[in-house]
């Protein structure tokens, strides 16, 4: 029991596992970069030669800068070799009422990457609600939503890496990421690399080892490398969830209740010439029964179609995709034919039991509508990181901290997704009316929307710390939606006078950064002459 | 509007060039770039700092003449009040063009003259003859591509010194807060200078390597030029009197 954790073993690769093996590694057997020369840990990545990664999951959050700079990479070799582009926010368009509903054409919104200006010190959400008839909060706060809409970086090609102008996360290619990350933890970082099936999980025996608790992992059985002993497993296996849910039973929770999307359609889709602008955020376009995402990469684009099957059926989903795709496409969009995804949404009950901790879609999938598979697989990284126990005793101890967390995670992001539903007003099928049904929405998602009708989303409405989406977020997405709240009657004067600096200071920021911005496309290519400095 | 030909003796056997120092000829910089090999002058009357190109994200040195955009405390009504003037700035309004000639049959790149037709320096009346008047060139132009070599050269070098600078970290950006007798701030951000907690914990091998490429001689000597800032805000405060 007081045998130190020094060997870890990460079952998967795929952008989850690499990732996982970068952080830790990173954490503790490298020093700004530079290879300890007496490692801590002993760290050995399993993947199975032939199983094909999935490869969706190409939008990231900010976070993703602070992960890639604390493995080591740097940013511009990043971008060139993942076919990476900037990404600002998310757009959604016709979220709130159906296209043919709309007079004036479609209804769309941002949800930035940004706070809102003058946060965290400064909440002007409430100074904003009067002047809701003539300024959207989006542009009031924050610049954004015209930056995107121009196809304009975040940065210049003066600004220092992972540093910005306007916050950023990435759009990539996920192959090519696991590629650059693997090579990068292999060549720097001393993770050891094996190709090859693993074919049994093992318990221990509690016969002969009653040193170790009953449950654990022992070991893990290879095909041409026999047995993989480890401290630590780390559950990396995508959807089977082969050590966390199949061997060691941890439940699963369905959230088909809530979030009904449980198919998607995806494709790859090139531009139409070499000069077309990538986009500055990943555009979500709601459907009858679901939505599409585009994501602009500066070689192609990646598009899908996520719906329910309980409300539609894969034909009429790929009809609609490609009506999507036609005006770009044209007669081509009859040619394509796109990859089925099943999605199970949902989690299991936790992420970390006896000496295994599942990380990425081992531990859970929904529907990627605000992008957060990446940012939860960094988060629990980072938490097996930064809290690794030193000892199997102490294990069970940061283990249940991680999976209270992780719960709040969970429970966070399927209430903000649902909320993108809830406050919708599109009736064009059943499929939007059972999203506002009663029965489907979380208790406390009521009872915020509730008080939200009377004060705007804010850090209190949030009890617990290193929330993922911050109030903020919600602002976006309820105020972007035409929310009502309720403006409050008395505001203090300097307050007031306060707000009215900011919201000034950015409107000027934005019309200069609209000038001085250079666009995603311009940025990259200068980015194949000359590299962000690290400084 | 500029325009960039390549000088000859032919088309431009009758021009002259104005060499007073004036805002009017385009003077009125408040920095210009500089380079390791004249870093001996340059400091003795000017800050030298480094600065980013904004099209290319690249470092470069720089030397100081004033706190802020057209504000060049150097330049006076009786022309440039310091014994040295930056090459980069004296060189207007010749600059280095590049050439393919060939040359037993292989293909290289020779470097020639250019000059911009339409800088304000450029006359038939006034200044300095390019070119004898039956042919040959002046000892001013003789002078001017010297200056270019010396530019060109020392350019490359900057960009390895640059670049070393890098590897060690030995950059840091700093912002200069200015206040003037008349209780005026200044600013200014986007300049960088030698770290020198970094420089000291260099070890010998490093240093020796400095040494050997002269560079840290270089290092040393920007880091000196720091208290030119000194001279510069009393020709500001100077400048506020005079008004």
């Amino acid at each position: 029991m007081q045998k130190a954790v020094t060997k870890i073993v990460i079952v998967g690769g795929g952008t989850a596992g690499w990732i996982t093996a970068g952080l830790i590694a990173a954490e503790h057997n490298a020093d700004h970069g530079r290879l300890s020369p007496s490692p801590k840990l002993d760290i050995t990545l399993i993947e199975s030669p032939d199983v094909p990664t999935i490869g969706v999951g190409e939008g990231t959050w900010p976070s993703m800068r602070s992960t890639l700079q604390k493995i080591g990479i740097d940013e511009t070799t990043f971008l060139l070799q993942c076919d990476a582009s900037f990404k600002q926010g998310s757009r959604f368009i016709d979220w709130q009422v159906a296209a043919n509903n709309m007079p004036n054409g479609q209804h769309s919104y941002l949800h930035p990457f940004s706070l809102p200006i003058g946060e965290p010190q400064f909440a002007i959400a409430p100074f904003w609600l009067p002047h809701k008839a003539q300024v959207s909060f989006v542009d009031a706060v924050c610049q954004q939503n015209q930056i995107s809409q121009l196809a304009l970086a975040p940065k210049q090609i003066s600004t220092p890496q992972y540093s910005f102008i306007n916050n950023y996360g990435y759009h990539l290619n996920a192959g090519k990421f696991s590629q650059l990350l693997q090579q990068h933890c292999t060549d720097n970082l001393a993770v050891k690399h094996i190709l090859d099936h693993v074919t049994d999980i093992v318990l221990v025996d509690e016969t002969t080892q009653t040193d170790v608790p009953k449950g654990d992992i022992s070991h893990v059985l290879t095909q041409q490398h026999g047995q993989i002993h480890a401290d630590l497993f780390i559950d990396c296996s995508g959807v089977k969830s082969l050590l966390l849910g199949e061997k060691l039973a941890v439940p699963f929770i369905s959230q088909k209740h809530v979030l009904f999307n449980d198919s998607a359609l995806a494709i790859q889709v090139p531009y139409s010439d070499d000069n077309s602008p990538i986009a500055s955020c990943t555009h979500s376009t709601a459907q009858t029964h679901g939505w599409i995402w585009d994501i602009g990469l500066p070689t192609r684009r990646g598009i899908g179609h996520v719906y329910s099957s309980s409300h539609t059926n894969d034909e009429q989903a790929l009809q609609q995709l490609m009506a999507y795709l036609k005006p770009d496409l044209g007669i081509k969009a009859a040619d394509i034919s796109p990859r089925k995804l099943n999605i199970a949404p949902g989690h299991h009950q936790v992420c970390w039991k006896n000496n295994c901790v599942a990380i990425g879609m081992a531990a859970g999938f929904i529907e990627p509508l605000e992008a957060s598979a990446l940012a939860l697989v960094e988060w629990t990284a980072k938490a097996v990181a930064s809290q690794l126990p030193p000892t199997r005793d102490t294990m069970d101890t940061i283990a249940k901290r991680v999976n209270q967390q992780f719960q709040q995670h969970w429970q966070q992001i399927i209430e903000f997704l649902k909320l993108h539903y809830v406050i919708s007003k599109r009736s064009d099928s059943d499929y939007w009316h059972d999203h506002r049904a009663a029965n489907s929405i979380p208790d406390s998602l009521l009872e915020q929307l509730a008080l939200w009708r009377h004060q705007a989303p804010s850090q209190h409405d949030f009890i617990y710390r290193e929330m993922l989406f911050p109030a903020a977020s919600y602002q976006f997405v309820l105020y972007g939606m035409q929310f009502d709240t309720q403006p409050q009657v008395q505001l203090k004067p300097s307050m007031k006078q306060q707000a009215q600096q900011l919201f000034t200071e950015n409107n000027q920021r934005a019309s200069r950064l609209s000038q001085l911005l250079p666009t995603n496309r311009a940025l990259l290519e200068k980015l194949k002459l000359n590299s962000f400095s690290k400084i | 509007m500029t325009q960039h030909v390549l000088l000859n003796s032919v088309e431009h056997k009758d021009l002259k060039v104005i060499t007073d120092r004036s805002a009017k000829y385009g003077d009125n910089l408040w920095y210009t770039v500089t380079f390791p090999l004249e870093f001996r002058s340059v400091q003795a009357h000017y800050p030298i700092f480094f600065h980013k190109d904004t099209a290319t994200g690249q470092f470069y040195a720089v030397a100081l003449f004033g706190f802020k955009n057209e504000d060049n405390l150097f330049l006076t009504d009786k022309g440039w009040d310091a014994s040295y003037v930056p090459l980069t700035l004296r060189r207007q309004p010749f600059l280095i063009g590049k050439q393919m000639v060939r040359e037993d049959g292989i293909e290289q790149e020779q470097h020639v003259i250019h000059i911009d037709l339409d800088h304000p320096r450029v006359n038939k009346n006034h200044g300095e003859a390019v070119f004898h008047a039956f042919g040959g060139n002046t000892d001013y132009l003789d002078e001017v591509g010297d200056m270019l070599a010396a530019i060109h050269q020392g350019l490359n070098d900057s960009q390895a010194f640059i670049d070393v600078l890098l590897e060690h970290e030995l950059l840091e950006s700093f912002t200069l807060d200015i206040e003037l007798d008349n209780g005026e701030k200044h600013q200014m951000i986007g300049f960088y200078t030698i770290n020198e907690e970094k420089l000291n914990m260099l070890d010998g091998t490093v240093l020796t390597k400095l040494h050997q490429q002269g560079y840290l001689q270089a290092i040393y000597m920007s880091m000196a030029s720091q208290s030119n800032v000194r001279d510069l805000l009393d020709r500001k405060n100077a400048q506020h009197k005079k008004r």
